[in-house]
């Protein structure tokens, strides 16, 4: 009988229930598109938060010894000590290696440019030859064939050309600022001669010759401006300091730093056992640090906070934005349901009114519409979920280049969020129903 | 069909009525008020155990606000309802909706039925709210009053009379013991009016005790006792001889 009434409902209001149901499932759709950028924003906005450059910068232990000579900070190793080429694949190996989306060494060598002279002092004009990777092959356990460079960790450089491909040592990008003043341009061939007093004459004599061809001209904003920049193997050879790196940028996915993260950067020590497991369990920042460091007993690790905060921030504010929207599209929803319900009860008044006076409870009749509500909200639902999935496709592939695939926790969480909505929705109509008086409304008083 | 319906309740109305002295309804001073207007006065009656009583008046004269009141659907401004011994009349709804459903059955002068349920849904219906519905008993109640073979049919597609005696079906399916019919008759025909009063002529006779509000005075004539209403006041109680 419950469900002859139910059923004859939706009948005879066909065109009221559809708006019901299409307002869910608008409400639905749209909160499903926000909950999957809610939940994929931090992965998307972090990896497009990448191309503003890496954020950790690995350099040697003893780069970060300093000596205060007479209030002056001094570091008489800086520049002298060096990381090894094979130790860069055991920072793709830490417990958070997935979240580890960049690993690029560097290696930089003063060098002279042949037939270039400076402008002040007609001497040979002196330069930095800074070696790297372009897209190599960084081979880890898990994959073999993993690749990473500076393509992926400073995709805030802008080349005009083409990137050097690191199998060709003699391609190089120039810098904007000294192409500028040396007039090179792509496809020029540059003479380097190496400036290393700890050489030999007979080495320096070797390496006079080293010609390299531009390929594109690099503008970063920065020291790579006035540099070479070319293949970390070039670096090597100009420098004879084969399979070594001076400094590593490591492009990491990251969570906002909370109480506890700053609590561990200022003292590890402090942190209790769980305290301790809850942060080297969590992606902060300062913990894929420590553990780099733990990799590379050799080596410091730090955090470039100016990239990592912003990071943090502006995915928090983001997400809660995206929250606030959800919320209000729910309460939208909920008022738009409330309207349509109100007016259901009133066409139906006197048929509640005749249910009452045969002894149905409020309850009872409550139920009539709470149920009516729980398949709206339902059926609005599953389509509003459908029809977000592919809304959250087509934001993903538009905003993010890469589509956003809908979490399986969005699933039950949008179906019950509906249904909660369209019950939200009922009950202040019902609350109609219980001031409704029989005798009212069945003999029009 | 009809036919063989109506001779049996004919032949059932003749049968004696079963009455008692244990007094099932039972007013004291009852006043119902809307604002300043007095619907309902003082009202001093009671109704027996099996009787049957019609409550007539001229139209405004109150005798549908008695009859809400007595229904359980309204509560009185002022005075005492005893329904079996038990003062209900300041009971809270909820409760007074237990007391329709278990004790009271009610017919409408303007039927009430659901209009997208068939003739035996509307029957099932007060079956629903009070315990189980239950087919097979509705279709038999619905076979009882003769509209066995409108048992399908939507509301639109019964008569007025058949209408009625679907109203009063629904009235009987939980075997109430208590009969209150606003005008039964007032929006029927003559052979339909002829066909419902017999109905509840036979259902008093069966022992259920039977308030019929009409302003018929034909119609009060089948009852055992008759309770004049004007202007709010009970003006007079038994057989009408005007």
């Amino acid at each position: 009988m419950f469900l002859t009434i139910i059923s004859e409902s939706f009948k005879q209001n066909m065109r009221r229930k559809l708006l019901a149901i299409i307002t869910v499932g608008l409400a639905a759709a749209l909160v499903t598109t926000l909950l999957s950028l809610v939940v994929g924003v931090g992965d998307k906005m972090a990896g497009e938060m990448k191309s503003y450059g890496s954020n950790i910068r690995v350099v040697p232990r003893s780069d970060t010894i300093n000596l205060n000579v007479g209030g002056v900070e001094y570091n008489p190793l800086e520049g002298r000590d060096y990381l090894e080429e094979d130790q860069l694949s055991t920072i793709k190996e830490i417990f958070w290696s997935n979240n580890i989306v960049g690993i690029t060494p560097f290696l930089k060598v003063p060098v002279f440019l042949e037939g270039a002279t400076s402008h002040q002092s007609n001497a040979p004009y002196k330069l930095n030859f800074i070696g790297t990777y372009f897209d190599h092959v960084i081979p880890i356990e898990a994959d073999a064939s993993y690749r990473s460079g500076a393509k992926i960790t400073h995709k805030y450089w802008r080349i005009k050309g083409a990137w050097p491909l690191d199998d060709k040592t003699d391609q190089v990008l120039i810098g904007e600022a000294l192409a500028r003043a040396i007039k090179a341009n792509i496809g020029d061939k540059l003479a380097l001669i190496i400036d290393n007093p700890s050489l030999s004459s007979a080495e320096k004599q070797k390496n006079a010759a080293t010609l390299v061809t531009v390929s594109g001209i690099v503008s970063t904003g920065e020291a790579e401006d006035d540099a070479i920049i070319g293949s970390l193997a070039m670096a090597q050879q100009l420098s004879g300091l084969q399979g070594k790196v001076q400094s590593i940028s490591v492009s990491a996915l990251t969570i906002p730093e909370n109480e506890l993260s700053m609590k561990a950067l200022k003292d590890e020590d402090s942190l209790s056992p769980k305290e301790y497991d809850t942060w080297y369990c969590s992606a902060f920042v300062s913990a894929i640090v420590h553990q780099i460091e733990e990799a590379m007993p050799n080596a410091s690790a730090k955090a470039v906070w100016q990239v990592t905060s912003g990071e943090g921030a502006v995915i928090q504010k983001l997400q809660t934005l995206l929250l606030v929207i959800t919320c209000a599209a729910f309460i939208s929803a909920s008022l738009g349901i409330s309207s349509l319900m109100n007016t259901t009860i009133m066409e139906r008044a006197k048929e509640i009114g005749l249910l009452k006076a045969l002894g149905a409870s409020n309850w009872k009749v409550y139920s009539i519409f709470w149920s009516e509500a729980l398949i709206i909200g339902a059926v609005g639902g599953l389509l509003g979920l459908l029809l977000g999935a592919g809304m959250a496709y087509e934001v993903g592939r538009m905003a993010f280049s890469s589509p956003l695939i809908l979490e399986p926790i969005i699933l039950p969480l949008v179906v019950v969020l509906s249904i909660l909505t369209a019950l939200i929705g009922v009950i202040l109509p019902t609350r109609a129903i219980a001031s409704l008086q029989p005798v009212e409304v069945l003999y029009g008083r | 069909m009809l036919e063989v319906a109506v001779q049996a309740q004919t032949s059932a109305a003749q049968t004696a009525p079963v009455q008692s002295d244990q007094k099932v309804i039972e007013v004291q001073g009852l006043c119902r008020y809307f604002g300043s207007v007095k619907a309902l006065d003082n009202a001093d009656f009671s109704i027996s155990k099996g009787e049957f009583v019609a409550i007539m008046g001229p139209s405004g004269s109150g005798k549908t606000t008695l009859l809400n009141i007595l229904s359980c659907l309204d509560s009185p401004t002022a005075g005492q309802y005893y329904l079996d011994g038990v003062e209900v009349s300041q009971l809270e709804e909820q409760k007074r909706a237990v007391i329709r459903r278990e004790k009271i059955g009610l017919v409408f002068q303007q039927f009430h039925l659901i209009p997208y349920l068939s003739a035996v849904e509307n029957v099932m219906l007060a079956q629903h709210y009070h315990s189980v519905p239950d087919k097979a008993e509705a279709l038999q109640m619905l076979e009882t009053i003769g509209l066995g073979d409108r048992a399908t049919h939507l509301p639109s597609q019964l008569s007025g009379g058949e209408q009625q005696r679907v109203c009063i079906a629904r009235a009987l399916i939980n075997d109430c013991a208590i009969i209150l019919a606003d005008e039964p008759t007032g929006n029927l025909d003559e052979e339909n009016e002829r066909l419902v009063i017999s109905l509840l002529k036979e259902l008093n006779a069966q022992g259920r005790t039977i308030a019929m509000v009409t302003h018929n005075p034909e119609l009060g004539m089948v009852a055992d006792r008759i309770i004049k209403v004007r202007y709010g006041h009970i003006e007079s109680e038994g057989l009408d001889d005007a």
